[in-house]
Parts: C-alpha cells; structure tokens; sequence
C-alpha cells in the first residue's frame, strides 16, 4: 500500500488509539501513539492481514530534553507488502516507562535493552532487562543530551 | 564481573555452577568470535545449555560522537561501523542524509555507488567464507579468499587511496572520480575471479565433513527468524526473501538485472550457499554497472554548510554485506544531526545465537557464528 | 654396500676399541645404548626437516611461500623455533597439579619416541627388532593417553580439561581401528616382527596392492586421529579452545607436546610403511637402481607424511561426536570385516590355518 492508503487505513482502524498520523517532508508515515493503546496497536499491525508489518527494523529512542520527554521509535516493515510505518511513543523523561514489545517481536529484547542502557527507558514486560553495552554496574544513560563524562577524562596537571 | 553478571541473568541466583553444569567463558579475545564478543556459554559437558553473549567490548559511542559531528564529518566515522564492508556503511549514511534533505546525486555518482558497494560486498563475502571456513577447520580457504580480496582492495587503492576505510562516498555523490585504467583493470579482475569461486565451491561445498559440521546446524524457520530480527543472507538462507535492493530499490537496482539468492534449507550450509551465489551475482552486477557508466559531474552541488531541515527524520534502509542496514536521522535545523542511529545487522542477528545452539555442541557455536556473519563492530558501535 | 654391513661394520669397529680398552664385558648393554643415540639424533634431524617441510607444505597449498629467512630456503627455521621456545619463559598456572603438570609433557614425548626403537630402516638397521615389533610399538604410544589427560586436568582450566577428554575419548577410541587393520597383515604372515613382515613383502607383493588398500586407508586415518591432527584435531582446535590441553604450557614443555605429536606422525608412518608399503624394500620397478634400502624407506615415510599433513590443510574439523560416530560406526565395521575377509580368504588358498 502506498503512504497514503496506509494512512487513511490506520486512521480509520484506529482512531482514536492513535495521536497523529502523519506523512512527512521525506514521505515516511509516521504514527504516534497514546502508551495505553501501544501493545495494542502493534499487535495490530503485525497480524491484520493488509499490514503484516513482520518485520521490526528498528527501536530506538530520542530524547528531548526541552519538551522533558523521550520518544520511542519503531520502525516497521512488512516483507509482503514493501511498506513501512513509524511507530512513535512519547514518554515522561523524569520517569521514563514504556511498554515492552517483546511478546510481538522477538527481536524487540536486544533493541530494548539498548534503549534502557542507553537512555534508561523501563520497557515493563521485558524479559530481561539489563544492561548491553555499558558495563553491568554502571549508572548513567550515556545518550541522554544532559550525559557528561566526568570521571572518564583524567586531566592533566 | 562473570558473578556479577550472572547475578543478574534471571535464575542465575540460584545454583549457577549447578551439580552437572559449568560455564566457560569464550572470552573476549579468542581466535574465532570474529572480534571482541564474550560468550558466556553454560554447558552441561560438552552440549551447551545456554549461550549468553556479552556485548560492549567494542562500543566506541559512535552514534554519541556523531550527534556532536556535521554530517559530512560523520561520514568517516561510519567507515569503523562495519570495517569489512565499509562503502556500504558509507553509502547507507549518505543516502540517509540525501534523503533527509532532498539532494540528488547525478548518475555517473550512482552507477560508481554501485560498482563500489559491490566490489565491497564480494570482498566482505570473501573474508567471511574464509574466517567462516577456519572456524570450521578448513585452515585453506582463509588464504584464498584473502588472496582475491587483496585484488578488490588495491582497486579501491586506486581509487580513494585507503584499503580499509574509505570513506569515499559522500553525501552528494564520491569523492573522486576513477582513474581511466579502474574500469579495464575492474573487468580484467572480474575476468579473472569467476572461475576461482567454482574453485573455492568444489573444495568447500560438497566436502562430506562440511556437510556434516554445517547441514542441519544452526536452522532458522522463516517465521522464527523474521520475528527474531534475523534479516540479510541468514534470512535469505531460510527461504524468505528480504533483499533491500529488490524490495526497496535505491540508487538503480531496479534497473539493472540480478535474481535475489534465496535457499530453502535454513542451516548453515544454505546460509554459505546463499553467500556464495551472492558473490557470483555481484560480479555480473558490477559487469552491468560499469557497462553503464557514462561521463558526468561525481557529485552535486551542495550548499557550503549542509543543513538538515528543522524537526525532520529519515529512516533509509540499505543491503549491506550482512544484512539490513538501517540509519535513522532527525534533523533539528542545524548542521549536526540531532540523532543518528546505525542499525546493523549483526546486531539483530547475532540475537538469535543463543536459541540456536541450545542443546547442541561446543563447536556448533563456533559454526552458527560463523555462518550467521557476524562482526562485532556492527554489534556494538 | 647394504645398510646391514654399514652398521656390521661400524659395530665391528666399536667392539674393538671396547675390547682394547678392556671393556668388552659391557658391550651387550652399550649396544643397544649408542643404537639408541643414534636413532635419537637421527630421529631429531629428521623432525626438523619434519616441521621445515609442513610449513613449506601447508604454505604452497595456501598460495604462500613459507619460511624463506633463516638459512637457505628457510630450512634453519625450525632452529630458530626450538632456540626461541627454549628461551621462553616457563609460564605456569598458580594452582596447578605440580606432578602430573610437569611429567605429562616429558610423557607424551617419550612415550611416542620409544616406539621408534623397532622401527627397520633397513635390513638390520633397527634398534631392537623385537619378536613382538608391532604389539609393542602400539601398547607404548597408548601412554600419550594418560599425558593428554593429565596435562588436561593438572593445568586447573577448564579449556584445557576439555582438551583433554576429547583428546583421551578420541584417542582410546581410534585405537581400536588401528589395530584392527593390522590384524589381517598379521594373520597372512604369522609374525609379529616388522621385519619378518617386509621380508613377507619381499616374497610376495607389498601388502597396499595385494590385499589390504582397505587396510591402509584405516590404518592412514587411525593413524592421524591417534597424532591429533586434522581433521581430528578437535583437543587443540584453535578456534575453540585456544590451545585445548597444551593451553597452559609454555616454552619447552610445549616444545615436548609438538614434537610428541610429530613423533607419533613420524610413528605411525613409519608403521604403515614398513606394514603396507613394503619397508626397505625398491619399488618393483625400479629395483635396477641399487640404492640401498635405508634411502627407499625414508623416501615412502616422507610419501606418507606427506599425505597426513596434506590432510591437515584441505579438510575441516569434525565435531567431537562426528569423530566418534566415524571411529565406532564407520571404521571399525569395515575393519571387521576387512578381518573376517582375509581369514575367509587364508582359509580357502591354504587350505585352513
């Protein structure tokens, strides 16, 4: 389905689970959506049979500090039908909690867990959520904007 | 750390050196996890139970580092996302980048994308049929397979000057344009290499002892591997077809001719045959590129300082050598990306290592490794 | 000059000196004792041209040239290794098995060295050519058993231990195809003395034409899969488990596990050339030649030895089951057979035994 079709679609089967949907500049659709309808809606989207989104490419996070919120980012494809969707999810940056996609997409477990290393966004439902790339005791969300190294750089006397 | 760490794996409170089980610890420099991986592997004597790798040993804050970098300078930190297969990386953040701000390359800059990336992609393909076949035990075929690689890497000497990191394709277009021998010295390459890849498949294919380290290993059921994350040739191996190039096409590989190679088994053996299929089609891809080449500017005009428009995004999908890669940019304005993020393939593929070698033996996992073409770069960032 | 007058002569000569200088009573014990030097020394000239040839061997298959340095063709190299791994600091683990740790390696070279004494290079070159040749040479190099084990289990890690099981399993597994294949030579002519069987070959045809190709392709692999090398070099398996049981050995003492297995190479060929292809013995055809036998043998062991280590470089590894599969499923079966179709064929040439 094109952008737009796949656009009206959603809008129609999911209007008021959803906030926006929206086709950019660069003509990616991209849909944000309210937390307590966001299992829900990927469910959706990866079993109805004009999505079969199968195929979770991507989930990352970004922060914006200024609007003190930190949006989760889903990217989805679908090997049948060679379309793609963004999946966005605003969550509260001083408690950042989402839920977890992991029992839709497995390959969800290592993508969350790098967003929680990376930002500190608790997926609830995780399996196993702990650290992947930083070490297993260490404390601070390295992509977060306000992230400093202090106690990294030895400066010189 | 190892106690620390299985502290927190859940059930790993209780009894973790159980009565039957031990853990070794494939650790962190070790001759085949094709990098820094740590596998934290619990066996119960010689069948491994369960299959915990450790990433972070390579994480060098790329996607940190490039949120404080104007875009044409990230371009050469892309080149250590994925050392191996570098142009790939290099063209993935371009197109991103291109596609974030409306820009065009001209055509002479896209057919040379093409010839490059793949060159780049049967060298990578090469390195990884050698490594793959040394951990196997196959100690020959690494040298053969560097040996023709050599040939690719002093085409791209000749080109860019650099054997590893290129950093050759721009945003806008390449870097420089080829020399006029590149493209009688790229055929007479070619010319050359098509009959040695019948060469490594007759010594490595039908061998009964790779037949037995490698069929029926490591087996990926297509529903298994798409909900798993699994994408590129170890998907392709199962029978699905994923190509980006034929799914998504980018630069003009919806004009030119090549079947996507798709094997039905699902094991390691297919995943090798996939690969090696692949090598001989890039060879003719890169035969029906350089029959398209035709003279022109290398690159379009830019403005002199390269701005994202304000609160825009992009995610662009590329086929690199190992799979997927996704790069996915917001723009706020400025000249610095506000976020970067390289989604590799290894990444989401090496996740399934753990499902797959369960119940099976020390040397499997050095097979699913290897046939899943991992490279820790990727993995870690 | 046959090999056999070479070393009559040259004993002859030893027992004058002996005699002159009034010691002639010791010469039943120093005889025996400089045969044993000297094959020492030949056998340590020999595994340095050994280790020279497998690196230009496995270079040349790989499109490489190999040691081309230290000395002409690079042919010093392997005096270079042994100085640098004699200078090489003795690393060894904390918690180690002190005992077991430091006899394995000497073990696991003398145990493959001695089967070298009943070795016939020649009519009458052999050290001892005792009456039970072929039993003992295979009851002695089974000790490298017990030095894998232990080296295995006193280095107190855990890859090693590992190693070390796969290696005893493999080892004592494969034991059995070996000597099964040499039944069949033993049924036909009787004896257990190598040198009564290459007299045998002298009679009739060497053993690989006349009946037991079959046999020498089991004893070939039995053979490899009892030196640990590839394709059944699963113990020291380098992209498993870094080294397997040698990991924690360093210096000289891996010095003695290496060369304990080019020993046992050297061995096992040695075995199947004297066994199978014919010894001392010309090649049929080129019996016109007239060179003496001792340059005939070691012709066919650089032959062999060249087959085992062109094995190493062209195929992969088996999987330790695989191994064990091939071993008991496949090998010994044929073997068995291979026994029961030579006493059938005894029984109905002559007549019953």
């Amino acid at each position: 389905m094109t952008n737009d079709e796949l656009k009206s679609k959603i809008e129609a089967d999911f209007k008021d689970k959803i906030t926006s949907a929206v086709i950019s500049a660069q003509k990616e659709l991209i849909v944000t959506v309210k937390p307590e309808n966001y299992l829900q809606l990927c469910q959706a989207l990866r079993d109805k049979g004009d999505y079969l989104f199968q195929h979770l490419s991507c989930l990352t996070a970004v922060d914006y500090p200024k609007e003190n919120k930190i949006t989760v980012v889903a990217h989805l494809w679908s090997y049948k039908y060679a379309h793609q969707v963004t999946i966005k999810l605003d969550v509260d940056r001083a408690n950042p909690k989402a839920p977890s996609l992991e029992k839709i997409w497995q390959s969800t477990n290592w993508f969350e867990r790098e967003v929680f290393d990376l930002y500190g966004v608790v997926f609830e439902g995780h399996s196993d959520l702990r650290r992947i790339m930083m070490p297993e005791d260490y404390t601070k969300f390295p992509l977060r904007k306000d992230f400093t190294d202090d106690g990294f750089i030895i400066k010189p006397n | 750390m190892t106690d620390l760490l299985l502290s927190q794996i859940k059930g790993g409170n209780e009894s973790q050196f159980g009565t039957d089980e031990y853990v070794v610890n494939l650790g962190p420099q070790h001759p085949a996890t094709h990098g820094v991986l740590r596998l934290v592997v619990k066996m119960d004597g010689e069948t491994v139970k369960e299959t915990i790798p450790v990433l972070g040993y390579l994480h060098r804050s790329i996607e940190k580092i490039c949120e404080n970098r104007t875009y044409p300078q990230c371009i050469t930190y892309t080149d250590r996302v994925d050392y191996v297969s570098a142009m790939s990386v290099n063209l993935a953040f371009a197109l991103a980048t291109e596609r974030l701000m409306g820009l065009e390359p001209p055509p002479r800059a896209q057919w040379l994308r093409m010839v490059f990336v793949e060159l780049q992609r049967i060298a990578s393909h090469l390195l990884w049929m050698g490594a793959f076949a040394g951990d196997i035990g196959a100690l020959t075929p690494f040298l053969y397979g560097l040996r023709e690689r050599e040939r690719i890497l002093d085409l791209f000497e000749m080109t860019c000057g650099q054997r590893l990191t290129y950093n050759y394709i721009r945003i806008g277009g390449v870097m420089i344009d080829i020399l006029p021998e590149f493209v009688p010295k790229c055929r007479a390459f070619l010319d050359y290499f098509e009959p040695k890849i019948a060469e490594y498949e007759e010594l490595l294919t039908y061998n009964p002892i790779f037949l037995e380290r490698t069929r029926g290993v490591g087996l990926i059921s297509p529903e298994m591997g798409i909900n798993n994350g699994v994408c590129g040739p170890s998907l392709r191996g199962s029978g699905v077809a994923c190509d980006v190039r034929k799914q998504q096409p980018y630069l003009y590989y919806d004009q030119v001719k090549f079947t996507e190679c798709l094997e039905p088994g699902g094991d390691c053996w297919s995943r090798y045959r996939v690969r090696m299929r692949e090598i001989r089609e890039s060879v003719s891809l890169v035969r029906q590129c350089l029959d398209r080449l035709e003279p022109g500017p290398i690159e379009t005009k830019l403005p002199p300082i390269l701005k994202a428009p304000p609160a825009s995004e992009i995610y662009s999908r590329i086929e690199s050598s190992r799979g997927e890669m996704g790069i996915y940019l917001v723009g706020d304005g400025t000249a610095k990306p506000y976020k970067a993020k390289f989604r590799c393939a290894s990444f989401s593929n090496t996740y399934v290592l753990d499902q797959l070698t369960r119940g099976w033996k020390l040397a499997d996992i050095m097979a699913v490794l290897g046939s899943l073409d991992m490279i820790v770069p990727e993995v870690d960032r | 000059m046959t090999g056999e007058k070479i070393i009559q002569t040259i004993a002859a000569f030893i027992h004058q000196i002996l005699g002159a200088a009034g010691l002639s009573g010791i010469i039943f014990i120093i005889d025996p004792v400089l045969c044993a030097v000297a094959m020492f020394g030949f056998i340590s000239l020999f595994v340095m041209f050994l280790v020279w040839m497998e690196r230009k061997v496995s270079a040349h298959m790989q499109s490489r040239i190999g040691p081309n340095r230290v000395g002409i063709f690079g042919l010093l190299q392997t005096v270079a290794d042994a100085v640098k791994l004699t200078i090489k600091e003795d690393v060894k683990p904390i918690h180690r098995d002190v005992i077991p740790y430091t006899i394995a390696p000497i073990l696991a070279f003398v145990a493959t060295f001695a089967g070298m004494v009943v070795i016939p290079f020649d009519k009458g070159i052999v050290v001892q050519d005792l009456n039970i040749g072929l039993l003992y040479i295979i009851a002695i190099t089974s000790f490298t058993v017990i030095a894998i084990l232990s080296a295995g289990w006193s280095s107190n890690n855990k890859f090693a231990l590992l190693g070390g099981f796969r290696s005893a399993a493999q080892i004592v597994s494969y034991e059995v195809p070996l000597v099964l294949s040499l039944v069949p030579i033993i049924m036909t002519t009787g004896t257990l003395r190598l040198g009564g069987i290459v007299d045998y070959q002298a009679g009739h045809r060497w053993f690989i034409f006349s009946q037991q190709a079959i046999a020498f392709f089991i004893f070939i692999t039995a053979a490899t899969a009892e030196a640990n090398r590839a394709p059944f070099d699963i113990p020291e398996a380098e992209s498993e488990l870094i080294g397997g049981f040698h990991t924690e050995y360093s210096g000289v003492k891996f010095a003695m596990f290496f060369l304990g297995e080019y020993i046992a190479v050297i061995v096992s060929s040695a075995v199947a050339v004297t066994v199978f292809l014919g010894g001392w013995l010309p090649l049929p055809f080129l019996g016109f030649l007239h060179l003496p036998g001792f340059v005939w043998f070691m012709a066919k062991l650089v032959f062999v030895i060249y087959l085992i280590m062109a094995f190493r470089w062209t195929f992969p590894r088996l999987r330790v089951d695989q191994l064990m599969d091939f071993g008991w499923k496949v090998l010994i079966p044929i073997a068995i057979l291979n026994v029961l179709a030579t006493g059938f064929v005894i029984l109905l040439l002559e007549g019953g035994v």
